[in-house]
């Protein structure tokens, strides 16, 4: 049983260890377009076409 | 409902919504909130280029809806029956509700021509009861 509880503080301290140092921080950046054919595509920071699109987005937001 | 009726009703509904701006179908700006702001201008400008963009990139069909997320906020474009709403939201929006809230306020400018046209059937109904009455 001590095993089991000192094997689960293990499992919950690594994954905190992993998501404070290792996971992407801050807001996830995307852009989405729908067509009228009802056709769809999802555009992230390494897809192409993508920093195209923000630039326009940024000039919105301003600063 | 006018095109700036529709928007302020916009910006009761949403709190995620801080600029829109509503577009005809020749590009022309119908209403903004704020209200002649020079961040609704740059809103309207945007839509444009995002759309030209957004029809550059994908299908060559028509784009009826354009959002881009981002750290510092994120633009939203909708396109419907030849008008175009656009809105500017705080970062992390709920993407869905805001999609969904410019597409209500793009139908309730819409509604305004029905609605004329029920009126003028019911007139031309009063003016043949007579008729009917009379034969």
């Amino acid at each position: 049983m001590r095993k089991l509880i000192r094997l689960a503080v293990l499992v919950a301290l690594a994954v905190w260890v992993w998501r404070r140092f290792f996971a992407p921080s801050g807001p996830e950046e995307r852009a989405g377009i729908s067509y009228a054919d009802g056709s769809s595509i999802v555009l992230e920071p390494s897809s192409p076409g993508f920093e195209r699109l923000a630039a326009i987005a940024r000039r919105a937001i301003g600063p | 409902m006018d095109a700036a009726q529709a928007l302020t009703e916009l910006m009761q509904l949403s709190t995620q919504v801080e600029t829109a701006v509503v577009l005809g179908a020749d590009g022309t700006a119908l209403a903004s909130s704020p209200e002649g702001s020079a961040a609704a201008s740059a809103l309207a400008a945007s839509a444009h280029e995002l759309l030209s963009a957004a029809s550059d990139l994908g299908s060559k069909q028509e784009v009826t809806r354009v959002e881009v997320e981002l750290a510092d906020g994120a633009v939203f474009v909708v396109s419907e029956g030849g008008r175009t709403v656009a809105a500017r939201t705080s970062p992390e929006p709920a993407a869905g509700l805001v999609v969904y809230d410019l597409r209500t306020c793009l139908r309730s400018i819409e509604d305004e021509p029905k609605k004329k046209r029920t009126a003028r059937k019911s007139k031309s109904e009063s003016e043949a009861k007579p008729e009917g009455e009379e034969a």
